[in-house]
């Protein structure tokens, strides 16, 4: 087997990675609390049709356009062609490295959006990181709606070849060609199955 | 003779095996009708002869040759046998003389010398069948035995099965206390029969000959008396086999590996003279190191514990082993990581001390356990100042010393002194916290060896009245609060804190032998004050100070205080106080959301320490504020709750966290009975048809008034009745049901009692009321009750428009028994239910009546249909259904108080459908020619048709005695929705506003039934799916609301049968995919009120369409790849997230179909 480009990479625990924080908080937990949601209960009578409207549910179906969180979020769980790790856990993914543009905030439904997403390979010779970068194109191109355009970069100065791979990744003509390549496909799949 | 033969020709030609039975049944009738005749029985075991003789005139040469005529005389020679050996398995017992016992032994016993092939399984079953004759001599025993032996190196070859019969054999011989003593009479300790049978089975493989095997080895150890070279001879046949294990088979053959080491390892611990052979060879095998896996380790270990164990006279047979298994077993705990192994060997270890202590009727010499427990403080004490080595070494002392009582009383002091000289100067902050969970465990230890103090040897108890305890009574003030004061390590803290509740549960037995708590009440009450601090101090802090978000000590605090007040029973009066004068001192009127949610919490924690166990009765060295009642904490709780309440009248939240605070503590009680006497304790009261309520009546004054007592039952009925007594259950109801009333009497219009404070009022009501006998419920009369709220007439009634809340927390609680006075004509129930003019007041009243409404026609109790109460039921369900009937046509009416009209008349319905009363049939009629009235309102009758199959379930459910038939709803949907599907096929001489109504009531019901109920009418069904996703969104029919109510419906309808029976759907694809494609185009966010419906049918539509490629095969989906596919790409950018994902994974299931 060939040898893996960089060996020990530093490795984020899940928790560390950043997500949408929560706004519902966790339920007291202690001995005392096996009763709460009886004695505690928001809506203390259930009954007929005028029960009240459960504030959680409104909050889940509130308008939320797509953002760089969501973007971070379909991408970092893509497992890395080497290591049994998320691109999120070994930073190849970064959370500031995502821009959109326009921002969400004032963006018509369907006005045309660019998606920037900026790679950090783990070493700067990393064969990988053609590889890598196409599983982000690919992965984006199957989860986001026609209206967006993608731009998938290897940071400047992150790898010796940088701008060759994010030429090539930029190529749509090259995309299309690689991703007929079986042993490509393959590859690619095997590192999309962690996305859910 | 000629009779035998012929049998006996029959017997060998013949296969079946009722055949041979038959005859071998008729020559055991043969020799049983002639007393067994010397005549008869020689014919009869002539009758084989021919095939007999045939045998000596062949030899062994020839037949191994295996030509097919010497195979067909094996055959044949060995059926003939098994003639005779059948015979004998069903002749009479005492028939055979000793003579021909004997003979017939010979016979058989012969052909374990000559015939190899044919003759050994039949002999070993006629040997068998003869051992088991009456005449049966202990010294034939012999002779079989020595007969079989000649078998040697051929046993080998015999088939499993005859080995079987063999095993069989040997262990009803050994098992023969006769044949047994004659063996011994006849060998001595030599044993020589014993090695003979060692040689013949030396190399058995079969699981079910060798667990027989090993049986007999065990009985050859434990009941022979084997010389050591013939034990040692005996050790090695088994010991070859250790460690045992058993490949999988295919065939199960019922005999796990655990029971073959089990069989194994009894042989082990047969007998202490194994024990000079099986230490060493143990402790060799375990001391192999990597080699031994897991389970092989603890089956060593596990055998040495059984050896231990089961040796007797430890002094020669155990001691002196004991420091070479020391020597390889505290290595298995000191650097051992597997908790199996480390289980195991301390198991053995605590085995050893057992051991050494003695029995329960003979106590060994003091000096073996000091020995022993020398050896082991010699090694360990000085890893208790390691902190890589604390926990292990102070496990493997724990184990020693806390083994017995005598141990125990010998050693526990100077332990303890060990752990305080460390914890003097830790070397760090886990450092502590392991030595603070050594001593704990230590003192969790006594408390277990205090409760079976009965159980062992009599000395056990009088060495612990003897014992020291000074060091442990010092404990608080010498380790406990140091810490506990100089630590802010929270792990460390937590320890102090189980462990102060762990000490004041230590009892102790004074010179009389009578039980007090070890500690003094002082003590006591210091530990109390000063742990309640940690749980009031969030109510005093600002919630800038407290942003802690780890309450994981608090939670521990709370879990020792609860050990605590359960034996020191005064402890939770000093809680209680000192928590409600900090809950006092604060201003209530207008709290932050920090402070109520520290009172919520306080409240909660208060109310599980007292509430949710019975106390123990113990003396202590105070006299008690109060004489003892398991009830004492509940009491002074529910005191406590009174006495707090209101808090203020401008809070209203604070309020209700007291009301949530009772109705918590009910729960937690009632847990706590149950458990401890089981809701049968209630049964075997005759006395249940007291008034309780009367009683109450009787009381000097409310209870409002009992501020001095801090205490509401009075103290001659609160000792009444003693810890393990289920009088107490009753007695906790009685006093539940006293406080519930005292609070719906307090009951008004204004503040405190909010809705909310109500509805919890009445939950809790509803709670203690359903745990009431039905007897008791009506000698109370609580069906009244739940109208008059407990208030006379004289007193002030509860003006609140949500006063209702309060009669449907009683009326929810009670038996259909006890409802019948409710039935009476014009009663105030039926007034309650009939009566309309409050329905305005609020959306709640209409929930409230409705909720009565479904009670009161779920829980009529049986009776016959001419019956004033029938009629009364009657009464009440028409004048709902003619209530919509009128109302709907009318014109002054509005929707609002029109949908509360039919929420309660639907719900009333509900009740009486969930139960299959029959008078619903009549009402169905009319409530389907409402829905079907082109007037706006039949449109809300139509979309409310689903209630009647889904009946609020928080107000009727089993638990609350509701009357549930099991298959209602499939009885409703016969009735409800099944004459409905011809009339809402649309058509062209039909109005389509009516067939509209009609689809909206079928959906409407159709969402609510599980798939099994309507999955025959899925074709129909399908087509009134179709049509609603394909309504288009302007037209008149249907209201805007109604309309994405059908929707929604419709597409619920379809996940549910997306997932039950997918296949129905291919007639239909295309309608489907082009309706929810549709569906979910339309349903684009323009309208703000229609949001979340709109966001819903968005959601739910990319559901149905990314479920149909992975329930239908691909060839059906793939002319509508291309355009689904562009959709649920557009879909992704969906601006809410939860229907982006749904998109998504419909994207992802549709990007297979290619």
């Amino acid at each position: 087997m060939r040898e893996v480009d960089n060996a020990n990479p530093s490795i984020l625990n899940v928790s560390q990675l950043p997500s949408r924080s929560r706004k519902v908080t966790t339920p007291r937990q202690g001995p005392d609390t096996k009763c709460d949601d009886i004695v505690y209960s928001k809506r203390p009578w259930l009954c007929g049709s005028s029960s009240l409207e459960d504030e959680a549910l409104e909050e889940e179906y509130g308008e939320d356009p797509l953002d760089a969180q969501d973007i971070y979020d379909l991408i970092s769980p893509i497992s890395d062609p080497e290591h049994p790790h998320t691109l999120g856990q070994l930073s190849v993914v970064q959370l500031p490295d995502i821009h959109l543009t326009p921002p969400p905030a004032g963006r018509r439904g369907d006005s045309l959006v660019t998606v920037t997403v900026d790679l950090t390979p783990t070493v700067t010779h990393c064969t990988q990181a053609t590889v890598i970068a196409l599983a982000v194109r690919y992965r984006l191109e199957q989860t986001l709606p026609p209206n967006y355009r993608l731009d998938v970069r290897i940071k400047d100065g992150s790898h010796s070849n940088d701008d060759q791979v994010t030429r090539q990744v930029g190529d749509k003509e090259r995309v299309a060609a690689a991703l007929e390549n079986d042993t490509l496909r393959g590859t690619l799949d095997k590192m999309l199955e962690t996305c859910v | 003779m000629a009779q035998f033969k012929q049998w006996a020709l029959e017997y060998v030609l013949a296969d079946d095996e009722p055949v041979q039975l038959e005859l071998t049944k008729k020559a055991a009738k043969e020799l049983e009708d002639s007393r067994a005749s010397s005549t008869v029985v020689g014919n009869w075991a002539a009758s084989v002869h021919q095939w007999m003789t045939l045998t000596h005139s062949n030899d062994d040469d020839q037949m191994e040759d295996g030509d097919e005529g010497a195979s067909g005389d094996i055959i044949s020679r060995a059926k003939a046998l098994s003639f005779l050996a059948g015979t004998l398995e069903v002749l009479d017992k005492t028939i055979l003389r000793p003579d021909q016992v004997q003979r017939l032994i010979g016979f058989f016993g012969a052909m374990f010398s000559y015939d190899h092939k044919a003759g050994i399984t039949a002999s070993a079953k006629a040997l068998r069948q003869l051992y088991s004759m009456k005449n049966f001599k202990p010294e034939m025993g012999i002779k079989v035995l020595e007969d079989v032996c000649k078998l040697k190196e051929d046993f080998r070859l015999q088939t499993a099965v005859t080995r079987l019969e063999i095993y069989e054999l040997f262990l009803s011989l050994v098992e023969d206390s006769a044949v047994s003593s004659e063996l011994q009479h006849k060998y001595g300790s030599s044993c020589g029969f014993a090695l003979d049978l060692l040689q013949l089975c030396s190399s058995e493989r079969d699981p079910r000959n060798l667990m027989i095997w090993f049986k007999v080895i065990r009985r050859l150890l434990a009941e022979f008396s084997p010389s050591p070279e013939v034990t040692g001879e005996i050790f090695k046949a088994f010991s070859a086999y250790f460690p045992i294990s058993l490949r999988s088979s295919v065939t199960p053959i019922g005999i796990t590996a655990e029971d073959l080491k089990e069989a194994v390892r009894n042989c082990f611990s047969s007998n202490q003279r194994v024990a000079p052979f099986a230490f060493p060879f143990l402790m060799q095998k375990l001391d192999q190191g990597d080699a031994v896996t897991v389970a092989v380790k603890v089956d060593i270990l596990r055998t040495i514990k059984a050896c231990i164990e089961a040796y007797e006279n430890p002094q020669v047979s155990v001691v002196p082993y004991i420091e070479k298994i020391w020597g390889s077993l505290k290595y298995e705990v000191r650097n051992g990581e597997v908790k199996e192994t480390i289980d195991a060997t301390l198991e053995v270890l605590r085995a050893i001390a057992r051991k050494l202590d003695g029995s329960k009727t003979h106590k060994q010499e003091v000096a073996l356990l000091r020995n022993y427990i020398d050896l082991v403080f010699g090694d360990c004490k000085d890893d208790l100042s390691n902190p890589t080595y604390t926990k292990q070494a102070g496990l493997l002392l724990m184990t020693v010393v806390t083994a017995n009582i005598r141990g125990y009383v010998l050693y526990n002091a100077g332990f303890i002194e060990i752990i305080r000289q460390n914890l003097r100067q830790p070397k760090s902050s886990t450092h502590t916290r392991d030595l603070l969970l050594l001593l704990n465990s230590i003192l969790k230890t006594r408390i277990e060896l205090f409760k079976n103090r009965k159980d062992g040897h009599t000395e056990d108890e009088e060495q612990l009245r003897a014992e020291t305890r000074t060091h442990i009574l010092s404990l608080f003030h010498d380790v406990y609060l140091p810490v506990w004061t100089g630590s802010e390590e929270i792990d460390v803290l937590k320890q102090v804190a189980l462990g102060l509740g762990l000490l004041v549960r230590q009892q102790a037995l004074d010179a009389e032998g009578a039980v007090s708590l070890l500690c003094s009440g002082a003590i006591c009450v210091e530990i109390c004050k000063l742990l309640i601090v940690t749980l009031v101090k969030p109510l005093t802090l600002s919630s800038n100070d407290n942003q802690s978000h780890d309450a994981t000590l608090e939670d521990d605090v709370v879990l020792a205080l609860r050990t605590i007040v359960m034996s020191y029973t005064d402890g939770y009066g000093w809680i209680i106080r000192s928590a409600r004068k900090e809950i006092k001192k604060r201003d209530w009127a207008s709290p932050s959301e920090y402070s109520l949610e520290a009172l919520k919490v306080l409240l909660s924690r208060l109310a599980f320490i007292g509430c949710s166990e019975i106390p123990t009765e113990v003396n202590s060295d105070t006299e008690p504020e109060n004489p003892y009642s398991p009830l004492r904490h509940y009491d002074a709780w529910l005191w406590t709750l009174v006495y707090l309440f209101p808090l203020s009248l401008q809070s209203v939240t604070a309020d209700s966290y007291i009301l949530s605070s009772l109705h918590a503590a009910v729960i937690w009680f009632r847990d706590a009975c149950e458990a401890k006497y089981r809701a049968s304790a209630l049964a075997q009261y005759s006395d249940s048809d007291k008034n309780w309520l009367a009683e109450f009546e009787q009381l000097p004054g409310t209870f409002f008034d009992q501020v001095e007592s801090a205490a509401m039952l009075p103290d001659e009925i609160a000792s009444s009745f003693g810890e393990d007594d289920p009088e107490t259950y009753r007695q906790f109801l009685r006093l539940s049901l006293f406080i519930v009333r005292g609070f719906y009497k307090g009951a008004t219009a204004e503040a405190p009692w909010s809705e909310q404070a109500l509805a919890q009022l009445a939950q809790t009501a509803a709670l203690v009321v359903q745990n009431l006998s039905e007897k008791l419920q009506v000698s109370c009369n609580l069906a009244q009750e739940a109208f008059s709220l407990f208030k006379t007439s004289e007193e002030k009634p509860c003006a609140s428009p949500f006063s209702g809340l309060l009669t449907v927390g009683i009326l929810q609680g009670l038996h259909p028994g006890a409802m019948t006075g409710l039935y009476q004509p014009g009663g105030v129930a039926e007034k309650f239910i009939c009566d309309t003019s409050d329905l305005g007041s609020s959306p709640r009243a209409s929930d409230i009546k409705a909720a009565v409404g479904t009670i009161y026609s779920n829980k009529y109790p049986a009776g016959p249909a001419t019956s004033e109460e029938y009629q009364t039921l009657k009464r009440v369900l028409e004048f709902w259904t003619n209530k919509i009937k009128e109302s709907v046509t009318s014109s002054d009416i509005d929707s609002d108080s029109f949908n509360s009209l039919t929420n309660v008349a639907m719900h009333t319905i509900a009740g009486a459908v969930a139960r299959q009363e029959k008078l619903v049939l009549d009402l169905i009629p009319v409530l389907h020619e409402a829905a079907g009235s082109p007037n706006p309102n039949g449109e809300i009758v139509a979309r409310s048709l689903g209630v009647l199959v889904q009946p609020n379930s928080e107000v009727l459910n089993k638990e609350t005695h509701a009357n549930i038939k099991r298959f209602y709803k499939q009885w409703a949907y016969n009735f409800l929705v099944r004459p409905l599907y011809d009339l809402a096929r649309p058509g062209s001489d039909k109005d389509p506003k009516t067939t509209a109504r009609y689809s909206i009531m079928i959906l409407s019901v159709v969402k609510n039934c599980p798939f099994t109920i309507y999955q025959d009418d899925v074709e129909s069904l399908l087509r009134l799916l179709v049509t609603a996703l394909s309504n288009k969104k302007d037209d008149s029919v249907l209201s805007e609301e109604a309309a994405q109510a059908q929707v929604i419906a419709a597409l619920e309808i379809l996940v549910d049968i997306l997932a039950n029976e997918p296949s129905a759907l291919k007639g239909f694809l295309k309608e489907i995919i082009g309706g929810t494609t549709k569906v979910y185009q339309e349903s684009t966010p323009s309208n703000k009120t229609l949001h979340r419906a709109l966001t819903t049918c968005r959601k739910l539509s990319l559901q149905v369409i990314g479920a149909l490629p992975k329930t239908l095969e691909e060839r059906y989906l793939l002319p509508f790849s291309r355009p689904t596919q562009r959709m649920l790409a557009l879909a992704c950018g969906d601006p809410v997230r939860k229907v982006r994902e749904a998109a998504r994974s419909a994207r992802a299931n549709w990007a297979k179909v290619v």
